[in-house]
């Protein structure tokens, strides 16, 4: 039923990463906190109320900054610095043939807060309530002249975007697409989390017997894709995704993860691997308890028994919503580039039933393809496979 | 390959949900929800005859969740706390799990916020056969409170098409049907439903 050959599209490729974390601007400081393994997890005084269920948060930008546009900031500080790392690359190309995916939930949330509470609001925060106001104005600073899109699709997002990036260049509309994830820490969405009793009073602890929730956090992360021939040297390329819905219930995930194994195996199915040739999995690992349980059982599903090593990120960087599924791929990237497996912060005892190769801590490794997961509500999973080029 | 069919339309507005006769928790939806909801129905496909996990759903939310979003924060003070449920509609994917628990829908899924963009990514999964038909929605929801905040006119809508590999139906996708209010506006008749 495919296309008589679609290995004939080209290859994608990831030539530039840019963000800014709970462990501070930029990938360097991302990366150094993974080797260290270190947490950028800590309390947050505006949150420091009986009307959160925790002040530990995983704050990008300081809490005094007073800014009323912050996804504006870390969306293009990230970008910035992804085009940066690009470099005459992009700089080669016509504007109108390079093209920008965003991928958030709530864009500039902080200044709908602001606006329904009557305080006031600069016009473009208030313009960046609206995705796709915010998505057009990053592509006109970083002089984006080709499609632009604002894609929204729960936690997974971030995978979502950047496989639209990848469509967008193997379909012809661009040469090169800078791939944008965004969501801020607000008071709103801390709300909404306590309402749904989703966090950990303690913080973050993916797999872990004692976990009780997520952490709420922020990034802005950014990727620069490009067609792989186009790339100056040997890059990570995009090998393959699949998403996949659970259609079982709008908040909690399926109990069995059959959901999530259909998107794995239809990722595998596009990258043309078998499970034994996956050689890590960086996992969603929320840290609530059914979500954890049920990607366990997904890998199981999928994987067996082998012991497949598995890690998950939001022990040191909060749940980034929009973000998370940029900012993840980029730990993948930088692990698959440094040979270096990322650790679990957070983890210390695992669950009955967690994965069996769960890392701890981090360590060297040869990682050939690198599978990222991430799934959200509404029953969204997404998975997305990483190779080098 | 099998020609790209449009194998049904529909388009609903606000007016038209005291008709929906859609079971006990349609009440409880966001108002976005139940008008993609209600589209959808409309668009009479039977799911039993399809592969529900070779069928995917495609979005396009107009507004974003921004309606929703206002009326969520505008009750955080509400005693007990704002609402939980209400919350998880904040966010401008969530009628694509509504469409998929009411109908067993497994396949992939895609929302965009503002242009409607999605035929495009339906298209796309047909083609490469990520997906053998696909429901894709549009859907504009500016409540009054809303407008006075973004500067448009208020306005509740969803539109819907069913686009499938091969088969019959209103007739075949052609490269300049890109925008689905659009589309469903030359295919419907008067009572929304071709």
């Amino acid at each position: 039923m495919r296309e008589p050959d679609p290995t004939s599209r080209p290859s994608v490729a990831v030539v530039g990463c840019g963000a800014w974390t709970a462990v501070g601007p930029g990938v360097s400081a991302l990366w150094s906190a993974v080797r260290a393994h270190a947490s950028g997890l800590c309390p947050d005084r505006r949150f420091d109320s009986p009307r959160f269920q925790s002040a530990i948060v995983g704050a990008a930008l300081q809490d005094d900054t007073g800014s009323d546009d912050p996804a504006f900031l870390l969306a293009t500080e990230a970008l910035g610095e992804a085009r940066a790392q690009a470099g005459d690359l992009l700089a080669s190309l016509p504007a109108a043939r390079i093209g920008l995916v965003l991928s958030t939930t709530k864009a500039n949330v902080t200044a709908l807060e602001r606006l329904a509470e009557g305080r006031p609001c600069s016009d473009p925060a208030r313009r960046h309530i609206q995705g796709d106001l915010l998505a057009a104005d990053l592509a006109r600073v970083h002089a984006v002249q080709g499609p632009v899109q604002c894609v929204s699709v729960a936690c997974i997002s971030g995978l979502v975007a950047i496989v639209q990036g990848v469509r967008m260049i193997q379909g012809g509309a661009a040469d090169a697409v800078c791939v944008v994830g965004v969501d801020v820490l607000s008071a709103f969405v801390v709300a909404g989390f306590t309402a749904l009793k989703a966090i950990d009073p303690e913080g973050c602890r993916p797999f872990d017997r004692d976990r009780r929730g997520l952490s709420p956090g922020e990034a802005g992360a950014a990727v620069v894709l490009v067609r792989a021939d186009r790339a100056p040297r040997p890059a990570i390329v995009i090998r393959g995704w699949g998403g996949s819905n659970d259609a079982n219930h709008v908040t909690g995930p399926s109990r069995d993860g059959s959901g999530l194994a259909q998107a794995i195996r239809c990722a595998l199915e596009t990258a043309r691997l078998r499970p034994d040739e996956i050689d890590h999995v960086h996992a969603h690992g929320t840290g609530t308890p059914y979500n954890d349980a049920m990607e366990a059982l997904a890998l199981r599903t999928v994987f067996g028994e082998a012991g497949l090593s598995v890690n998950g990120s939001k022990g040191m960087l909060g749940h980034t919503l929009g973000a998370a599924g940029v900012v993840e791929t980029i730990v993948c990237l930088r692990a698959m580039e440094e040979g270096w497996l990322p650790g679990t912060p957070g983890l210390v005892t695992p669950a009955e039933g967690a994965p069996s190769g769960l890392v701890r801590e981090p360590r060297p490794a040869t990682l050939n393809h690198v599978l990222k997961l991430n799934t959200g509500f509404g029953g969204a999973n997404g998975a997305l496979i990483l190779g080098h080029g | 390959m099998d020609n790209l069919i449009i194998a049904a339309a529909s388009r609903v507005s606000e007016a038209d949900l005291p008709m929906a006769r859609l079971g006990k928790r349609f009440g409880r939806l966001d108002l976005a929800s139940q008008l993609v909801l209600l589209a959808v129905e409309m668009l009479g496909i039977d799911f039993d005859t399809q592969r529900r996990d070779r069928v995917g759903i495609c979005l396009a939310a107009r507004a974003g969740s921004l309606a929703t979003d206002l009326e969520f924060w505008r009750g955080r003070d509400a005693v007990g706390g704002p609402s939980p449920t209400l919350f998880a509609y904040t966010l401008p994917s969530m009628a694509i799990g509504e469409i998929a628990i009411r109908h067993r829908l497994t396949g992939p899924n895609l929302c965009v916020v503002g242009s409607d963009v999605v035929l495009a990514g339906a298209v796309d999964w047909l083609r490469r056969g990520e997906a053998e038909a696909c429901v894709c929605v549009a859907c504009e929801v500016v409540t009054p409170a809303l407008a006075g905040l973004i500067g448009v006119p208020p306005v509740a809508t969803a539109a819907a098409v069913y686009v499938q590999r091969g088969g019959v139906g209103l007739r075949v996708w052609e490269e300049n049907d890109r925008d689905i209010a659009s589309l469903c506006a030359v295919l419907c008749g008067h009572n929304g439903r071709n």
